[in-house]
């Protein structure tokens, strides 16, 4: 367990230490700002953002995934740009406890984060339960991404046009509610439709759970598929 | 401690094997040496004995064991000092040996200022690795092999990028780490280190171990047993080594002239090496 907590520390002391990614610790509080404060604000208003709220609340839970995708990757892909990883190959911790430690903590906080954020947003009043499902399927966008982006990049100039492009896969799913309504599921394929989808039926006063369970096994799949694509890479 | 048999490695993508059939062990308290150009095959096959590289084939058995058979307790019993430097860069010498050393349980970790002391690093222990001179991050990565006092040691090119005064003294600390017992695994195209610390060395190229055997045997199966004396006029002879303190021949030439100079003509490895393979050992 020491050995686990100690890779923890270490990601926070990097993190720390690197001025760019220490601003990103921000992005939260921003972000508060503007879905907490701000857009609560124009919607009291403007009467004609009021269909929009769920969206609203569909791109907060999403965004606020984005500070630990974005650091927790940069990390790890500095790590196999500088050749550090290739040390993780040859200790004797595990690749899958090495994984584990690496990404727990972020996807604590940001379940944290999601909580708070749900708790606190003044639009809708969702029973702890709804938001506690909520937040542990959500924030497994985190390591699902970290993983898949790492397992396809070696450096760091391949990884912020990965990154720029994995920040727009995440919200294409929201197109569905645009779309008519036999079309929507066509955006099944991203793991975050289903989350979409059952944040608007909470929205609805329902439990959203049967699209959650979906968005919570599909993002579970893609999470042990990009673990050995990743495993399978990084410390080579 | 380690052997090897018909070890074949092609990389995927590859139609060419990288590695064709490879044969060689190393007994316990030995170091052993790969010679040979860059794109040989040296570090493909040192990656494929510290586990990194899956899907070889061929035996490579390690204390006796199969390598697959080994779980994750293998690498509590070997180190690895790579070719370049890899450390994290924000964190300190000794933050970088404390994580690394942290993922070894059960396993005595060596005295870390004691550690730092023996690359002359103390004074820069403390001080964000990114502060670092290549050759301190090589010395770095020396220590960070050794301090988990593994049995088994792989080095490749192990003075590569430092000073002739500090290459000297790692190879020093590789040879005291021989004389502790330890089974040591070094790949070079740099004759001298191999020379110098190698009781055995094998010639790689193009993925095929050319020819086996100690140093001194290659440099003297390959070269003359004979010196050639040079006077001041320039003139030179060579005379055959048996003997020569009888040999007359040899008397009236020194008396010829100033001597300038006496050398044995023994061939150097990188001399064997290109009479064995055909290739340089420089890139």
């Amino acid at each position: 367990m020491s050995r686990l907590l100690q890779l923890s520390v270490t990601d926070f002391k990097l993190i720390f230490r690197e001025p760019s990614l220490r601003a990103f610790f921000i992005l939260p509080f921003i972000l508060f700002v503007v879905f907490l404060w701000f857009f609560p604000m124009l919607v009291d208003r403007y009467d004609f953002l009021q269909p929009y709220v769920p969206l609203i609340l569909m791109v907060g839970v999403i965004e606020n995934t984005q500070l630990f995708s974005f650091i927790s990757s940069m990390v790890l892909i500095d790590e196999k740009e500088s050749n550090v990883a290739v040390n993780y190959g040859i200790v004797p911790i595990g690749p899958n406890a090495f994984v584990f430690s690496r990404l727990i903590l972020p996807y604590l906080i940001t379940v944290a984060l999601n909580l708070i954020f749900l708790a606190w947003q003044p639009f809708y009043d969702f029973p702890f339960g709804q938001e506690l499902l909520l937040s542990v399927v959500v924030s497994l966008v985190v390591p699902v991404y970290v993983l898949a982006l790492n397992a396809l990049v070696d450096n760091r100039m391949k990884g912020m046009i990965y990154i720029k492009a994995f920040n727009m896969i995440v919200l294409v799913p929201l197109a569905a509610f645009f779309v008519p309504a036999a079309y929507r599921h066509l955006f099944g394929l991203l793991p975050t439709h289903w989350i979409f989808q059952g944040i608007q039926e909470m929205t609805e006063g329902q439990s959203g759970a049967m699209y959650l369970t979906i968005g919570l096994v599909y993002l579970a799949l893609l999470l042990v598929v990009a673990t050995k694509k990743f495993l399978a890479y990084h410390f080579r | 401690m380690i052997n090897v048999d018909a070890l074949t490695y092609t990389y995927p993508g590859n139609t060419e094997p990288t590695l064709k059939g490879l044969q060689f062990s190393i007994p316990r308290g030995s170091i052993f040496g790969f010679l040979g150009p860059s794109g040989a095959g040296k570090s493909t096959a040192q990656r494929i004995l510290y586990k990194i590289l899956p899907g070889f084939s061929g035996e490579v058995n390690v204390n006796g064991k199969p390598l697959a058979d080994w779980g994750r307790e293998y690498f509590a019993g070997i180190g690895v000092g790579f070719e370049l430097p890899n450390h994290y860069l924000k964190l300190s010498g000794r933050e970088n040996l404390d994580l690394f050393a942290s993922m070894y349980e059960g396993v005595t970790i060596r005295d870390r200022d004691e550690l730092f002391a023996m690359v002359d690093l103390q004074d820069a222990a403390d001080k964000p690795v990114e502060t670092y001179s290549k050759g301190m991050k090589m010395r770095l990565n020396f220590i960070r092999a050794i301090q988990h006092d593994p049995d088994i040691l792989f080095f490749d090119e192990p003075t590569s990028g430092l000073d002739p005064i500090n290459a000297g003294k790692i190879n020093q600390h590789i040879l005291d780490l021989r004389a502790r017992g330890k089974t040591i695994f070094i790949t070079t195209h740099n004759m001298n280190t191999a020379d110098k610390l190698c009781d055995t060395v094998s010639f790689l190229a193009d993925g095929e171990i050319k020819a086996t055997d100690s140093p001194e045997n290659l440099r003297k199966n390959y070269g003359k047993e004979a010196v050639r004396v040079t006077l001041e006029s320039g003139e030179s002879r060579e005379f055959a080594l048996p003997q020569l303190g009888f040999n007359e021949q040899f008397s009236d030439f020194l008396k010829q002239g100033t001597v300038r100079n006496i050398a044995t003509l023994d061939a150097s490895l990188d001399e064997v090496f290109i009479a064995v393979t055909g290739k340089s050992l420089q890139p």
